[in-house]
């Protein structure tokens, strides 16, 4: 790594840095905005123990008070306590459901990158045969239909399909911990961006395979797959690159639906989960790790630009 | 349309003999454009399903075959008959009703959050191009940072806060989609202004709301057109998100993704509960994308495939 590239990551480390701190302060003070406060239920409590409660969480300050509280707190990397689940430290649990998350995003962007990029290729080789036809329409139709969607269609095949064929010998079971349960979440949440993926590819081999020094490699008499991996696809890869992180992005935010459906105890899952019974230390958390998570994946895209395309250097 | 648009498409000279009866027809950028996309096989069928897609929702307003929260209308998880051609969900509600509603609900969304975030970013890209220096610096360090913050985590959070009305839910997602419109009219707006058209019109004097209304932004509009066409399925899905995760607009609309999202349970035995209203979106989205597909090629034609 040279040292341009060293000062490049350092700058994009200090904004992402700086703008998760941005939105999640902002989406703290959004939620500090709200009427009643995140004790209230029901539930009656003793006047003693709730003014004891909301001491407990800072709550009985003013705002502007509870906010530098929070950002000392996220100085040290801790972001509270659940509001639900008394006494329940955030961090260590969202860094545990992380863990989790990135392993279905990395299988999901393999997904996306292997599926997508084979599609492509293919399609460009054999560009106005029925393979391009049937490839680029599948692509359209990938990305039209919404993850969940391929979720239920996966689940139908996997679950009811394989076992009905199998007559009950393979059993697929939903859920997560067991690395046989992982593809069929990842398929599902990688599908509609491989074909946005395999459209970029095909368009752009095609204008590569056309150029002299592919013309070049064939007349040397190179092998077809040394032609097309090495010498056209490598090429054709950079400007498929340059989207990779937006689609990363929104494999990261998908992730939320694809949790929730297959009940994977992720980030995304916690977000939906403390959303919904309105545990808004959690809420922000689950925010702020987002919000840096973007930012990583989106620098480590920039980091690879310079290896597959060696023109592009950072600094000087 | 009222406003003339300037070809910007260069097309090849067609052969002129003078003195012959008739002038070459003359044909507006917009005309070519509608012939070409009438040409597409693809973008037809996507408007016809649109055509249909749009029928539908405006008969749903008026009249669905049962009301779309009537419950008990037969045996719950009933598959297809002849009365209910699409079956029964797991309240016994007719599903035809219900995916008729659901085109009412998309349609809403999908039209209107695709007007408000473009109107959002059209503003704020014709500033941050026209005026550029310090508005462009805040504009694109706006348009940056906001990259960086998940879309559907924020849709979710500014749903909570501000209620699950559909009109809130519009707002929510407009908030969240502007960001591709904004970057694109920036883009356009930089390169335009710099053109000759621009600078007679400052010569004599135009006024920069003129020359932002009059020569920028018509001549803008193409990729405009194409952009707010692909952010009509984009919220679609987004709101199909949002209520699949039980925050989008409140039951007993029937949101496709709450459909889904509720006949879930009943995969296994009942998957019709399940499928339709997913089939029902997916189509529609894929005719929107179709002819944004179809849009973008007869517009910029070297774009063309």
């Amino acid at each position: 790594m040279s040292r341009g590239t060293l000062v490049y990551a350092t700058q994009r480390l200090v904004l992402i840095t700086f703008t998760a701190i941005v939105v999640s302060s902002i989406v703290f003070i959004g939620v500090h905005q709200l009427p009643g406060n995140a004790l209230a239920s029901e539930r009656r409590l003793n006047p003693a123990t709730e003014a004891a409660l909301l001491h407990h969480y800072n709550l009985d300050l003013p705002w502007p008070q509870q906010y530098v509280l929070w950002l000392k707190g996220l100085a040290h990397g801790d972001l509270g306590e659940s509001l639900v689940n008394m006494g329940q430290p955030i961090t260590p649990l969202l860094l545990r459901e992380l863990g989790v998350s990135v392993t279905l995003g990395i299988g999901a962007v393999l997904v996306t990158v292997v599926v997508g990029m084979s599609l492509g290729v293919l399609a460009a080789i054999r560009q106005n045969t029925w393979v391009d036809y049937v490839a680029s329409t599948a692509a359209v139709i990938g990305y039209s239909v919404p993850s969940f969607v391929w979720a239920f269609l996966l689940i139908l095949l996997t679950v009811t399909g394989f076992y009905a064929w199998s007559q009950g010998q393979i059993y697929e079971d939903i859920g997560w911990g067991k690395i046989e349960q992982i593809p069929v979440p990842a398929f599902a949440l990688g599908l509609p961006y491989a074909a946005i993926v395999a459209r970029l590819t095909r368009a752009s081999m095609l204008e590569v395979i056309r150029q002299d020094y592919v013309r070049t490699a064939w007349a040397k008499g190179l092998s077809a797959r040394v032609v097309i991996l090495r010498h056209a696809l490598r090429n054709a890869l950079i400007p498929v690159a340059t989207i990779l992180g937006p689609l990363i992005t929104g494999i990261i935010t998908g992730s939320v639906v694809i949790e929730f459906l297959f009940g994977i105890p992720g980030l995304g899952k916690e977000f939906v989960t403390s959303i919904l019974s309105r545990d808004y230390n959690i809420v922000i958390g689950v925010f702020t790790f987002y919000a840096a998570l973007v930012g990583l994946a989106n620098l480590i895209v920039d980091l690879l630009y310079p290896i597959l395309d060696p023109r592009i250097r950072y600094g000087n | 349309m009222a406003i003339v648009v300037p070809t910007i498409v260069e097309r090849p000279e067609e052969p002129f003999v003078i003195g012959a009866d008739e002038l070459p027809e003359q044909v507006t950028l917009w005309q070519d454009a509608w012939r070409r996309l009438k040409r597409n096989r693809v973008s037809v069928i996507g408007l016809v399903i649109i055509g249909v897609f749009v029928l539908v929702a405006i008969v749903s307003f008026f009249w669905t075959p049962y009301p779309i929260w009537r419950q008990a209308l037969g045996p719950t998880y009933q598959g297809p008959t002849l009365i209910h051609p699409l079956g029964l969900d797991d309240y016994g509600r007719d599903i035809l009703s219900r995916v008729m509603g659901g085109a009412g609900i998309a349609l809403s969304v999908g039209v209107g959050a695709s007007v408000i975030a473009s109107l959002i970013g059209i503003v704020l890209g014709l500033t941050a191009g026209f005026y550029r220096g310090k508005i462009d610096t805040a504009i694109s360090l706006l348009i940056n940072i906001s990259y960086g913050v998940p879309d559907l985590l924020l849709a979710l959070i500014l749903v909570v806060l501000v209620g699950r009305g559909i009109q809130n839910i519009i707002l929510a997602i407009s908030i969240t989609a502007w960001l591709g419109m904004a970057r694109l009219v920036r883009g356009q707006t930089l390169s335009l202004r710099e053109r000759e058209f621009v600078e007679a019109a400052r010569s004599i004097g135009t006024k920069n709301l003129q020359i932002l209304a009059r020569h920028i932004l018509p001549n803008a509009l193409g990729p405009i057109i194409v952009q707010a066409t692909y952010l009509v399925p984009a919220a679609i899905i987004f709101e199909a998100f949002l209520s699949f995760l039980g925050l989008g607009v409140p039951p007993p609309a029937p949101s496709w993704g709450a459909m889904a999202s509720e006949g879930y349970k009943a995969l296994q035995i009942a998957p019709h509960i399940v499928l339709m209203p997913c089939i029902a979106l997916s189509l529609t989205v894929l005719a929107f994308n179709w002819v944004g597909d179809g849009l973008r090629d007869a517009i910029d034609p070297r774009m063309r495939k």
